[in-house]
């Protein structure tokens, strides 16, 4: 494929190039996951298709055209951009600034550290505090990012998605405890997916069971004592970032849920009363009319499992609720204010296939952290879609093109495949066990990688179109302080001298206790406990560990000192 | 026949975004060089340490959060304690623009950021 995307030769020889690109014509007539298509869609590709029972109107059975009857006319999506750096004040400071700038969720995304369940003066921590997230050590810390903010007047999605996410969890609950707030007032959605993890953290620092049973926990916690609260977000937008096709999102996805929900129902819990809280976070990649349509693809696909698969009676528990992150991969360093244009694409799409709630990304991600200008870029891009460009005006506006609805039931039957092969397995836990998911995303990288090298995908500014290299990034580096690391682990080791030693040493004892008695047994309220008392994450995590037979520290450094 | 190039490939720190270096650990392994995998969550001493004991002629490095100068920092320093400042340093991944010019003036060869393309890779690196 050539020559005639190449942009510096067309300058060189003017005319030549000129009349290649005049008559140049798209080269890949199939969707990016590989689906063939046609020259024009007609009635005929919608033959046999029962509006009623397989498209629907927005807010019935099966939802293919949106969870609402009237989508964002009752309410928008919810704007959130996530935030999450340095010191709990800096991050503080970015969410108020945010906040001022018009978005009507928060974000908080953690570090590194805090995402292996390591204290921030833990050796390996050495060179992450504060880098790609808030460090989290202790309840301090979340004091701090959370100071000032009416925490039963908002919503907040905490961005952990580790086996670190039930302390994480508390922390938040212990804030709003210790500030006298209703904790069955909170709302927001805590990203409780330790399975995905793996493929987003590489190994996780706990095995497998103990991280669905600390997931289950927070299901049962939240379905007992917090009826806004979003119990899950199941992330299937990383492994997406892998590499992997849109219907590969879907099942994987799905997959995943379904570990959960099965947990969760042997715990003895009834699917109606938290399925309706599982809610899942989903890419919106650069194909735009396929992405559309693995949207609402997903949609129906979850309604018939949750009322087929799980039988569940209740109309709230067959919605998938779903939340957007724009698609990071498909961001370039090169000409990157282009990636603007991207998010902004991607954005639509979320839209158009019928989102809860959207995090653009920040057009220079692929070059460093989001400075404060292109976060508010992000925002303003939603900003334009919902209040300048009429598309959140009708449910789902493509519903009913012959292409869309052909291309939904393509991408519906493609996830239903990979689903049986997962189910052949054991489930996605044994399909994991077994690597199966790590081949498969290698082999959609490697594919990946090669469609970019021989061009058969173009990506303009990297293999196309390219300019000089640039020495400079637009807009400028954004920066964690250095100073930061230091203060932070200066912090914490004051912290563990100063804190009551007696009282965190007896929290810590009978956390040990519970987590003893077994995987029934649910932390959740032991770990407030601890938190509250200024236990560390890294001795939370630990202790935990420990008393599931599993070393003190994930790295295998420090010793317990309890 | 020219020797083989042995390339130690590894990533410091807790960050996992491993799908570049594995592509690259491929690409240069289809390329007949010797390719000694560090894996991820690595630190600068393990790395040091491995890349003396392969007796490996490369260095490369993959970074994705930010940690780049502060880990490379490290490794360099370490080289030139064991007087093994020669080793060709190859870095790799999310990487400033800005700080490609600091990373070569601590002794790095080579900076390849996202987005690079893995024939430009694998030529600079068994060349």
């Amino acid at each position: 494929m050539a020559d005639s995307v190449k942009a510096e030769k067309r300058e060189d020889t003017k005319i030549d190039g000129l009349m290649e690109a005049y008559f140049e014509k798209p080269k890949r007539l199939t969707t990016w996951s590989g689906f063939p298509i046609k020259d024009i869609y007609t009635p005929a590709d919608l033959e046999g298709i029962d509006y009623e029972g397989n498209i629907a109107n927005a807010g019935d059975y099966p939802f293919t055209r949106g969870i609402h009857s009237n989508m964002y006319r009752g309410r928008y999506w919810t704007m959130r951009e996530g935030s999450g750096y340095a010191r709990a004040a800096d991050t503080n400071k970015r969410l108020k600034f945010l906040a001022s700038q018009g978005v009507s969720g928060f974000s908080i995304f953690r570090d590194l550290p805090t995402v292996w369940g390591i204290d921030a003066d833990h050796p390996m921590a050495e060179g992450e505090v504060g880098l790609s997230g808030v460090n989290l050590t202790s309840l301090k810390d979340m004091e701090g990012v959370l100071d000032g903010i009416a925490l039963d007047k908002v919503s907040v999605a905490l961005l952990c998605a580790s086996s670190l996410a039930p302390v994480i969890f508390s922390q938040y609950l212990a804030v709003a405890e210790n500030r006298g707030i209703d904790i069955a007032k909170l709302r927001g959605t805590i990203a409780n997916d330790p399975l995905h993890s793996r493929y987003c953290y590489g190994k996780p620092s706990n095995p497998i069971d103990l991280s669905v049973k600390l997931a289950v926990d927070i299901i049962e916690f939240c379905t007992k004592h917090m009826p806004l609260w979003n119990t899950n977000s199941v992330n299937a937008y990383d492994m997406r970032e892998t590499g992997i096709n849109a219907p590969e999102e879907i099942a994987f996805g799905f997959g995943i849920a379904m570990e959960y929900i099965r947990k969760a129902v042997e715990r003895g819990l009834n699917v109606d009363d938290f399925a309706s809280r599982i809610s899942f976070y989903f890419s919106a990649g650069m194909d735009f009319l396929e992405e559309i349509a693995k949207l609402r693809a997903a949609r129906r696909l979850w309604a018939k499992i949750m009322k087929e698969r799980f039988g569940a009676k209740k109309p709230g528990s067959w919605k998938f609720r779903f939340g957007v992150h724009t698609a990071g991969s498909s961001l370039v360093p090169q000409q990157p204010l282009n990636n603007i244009i991207r998010i902004t694409i991607e954005a639509l799409v979320a839209i158009l296939g019928g989102v809860q709630s959207l995090h653009c990304c920040s057009y220079d991600e692929p070059i460093a952290l989001p400075s404060e200008e292109s976060q508010r870029i992000a925002l303003r891009t939603q900003q334009i879609l919902a209040y300048e460009t009429g598309v959140a005006n009708t449910a789902d506006p493509l519903g009913g093109s012959y292409f869309i609805e052909n291309l939904t039931n393509k991408l519906e039957e493609e996830a239903v495949k990979i689903i049986k092969e997962i189910d052949e397995m054991g489930g996605m836990a044994e399909a994991m066990k077994k690597e199966w998911v790590d081949q498969k995303i290698d082999q959609a990288a490697l594919q990946l990688q090669k469609e970019i090298e021989n061009k058969e995908r173009v990506i303009v500014g990297v293999n196309a179109f390219t300019t000089a290299p640039e020495d400079k990034t637009p807009g400028g580096v954004y920066r964690i302080p250095p100073e930061t690391e230091r203060e932070q682990i200066a912090n914490v080791k004051s912290l563990k001298e100063t804190r009551d030693r007696k009282k965190v040493k007896e929290t810590i004892r009978r956390l040990r206790e519970k987590a003893q008695m077994g995987e029934g047994e649910n932390l959740i309220p032991s770990i407030i406990e601890a938190l509250k008392a200024y236990a560390t994450v890294g001795e939370i995590q630990g202790t935990i560990r420990a008393a599931y037979g599993l070393t003190y520290d994930p790295f295998d450094i420090m010793k317990s000192p309890y | 026949m020219e020797k083989r190039k042995r390339i130690l490939l590894a990533k410091p720190g807790l960050d996992a975004h491993d799908m570049g270096i594995k592509l690259i650990a491929r690409a240069l392994k289809d390329a007949g060089a010797e390719v000694v995998y560090g894996g991820i969550y690595v630190t600068p001493e393990e790395i040091t340490k491995t890349a003396l004991e392969e007796d490996v002629d490369i260095l490369g490095l993959s970074f994705h959060s930010s940690t780049h100068l502060v880990e490379a920092t490290k490794i360099m320093k370490l080289l030139r304690e064991k007087d093994r400042d020669d080793l060709t340093v190859v870095v790799g991944g999310c990487i400033p623009l800005e700080d490609v010019s600091d990373l070569k003036k601590m002794g790095v060869r080579e900076v390849f950021g996202s987005g690079s393309s893995l024939d430009d890779i694998v030529d600079f690196m068994i060349q």
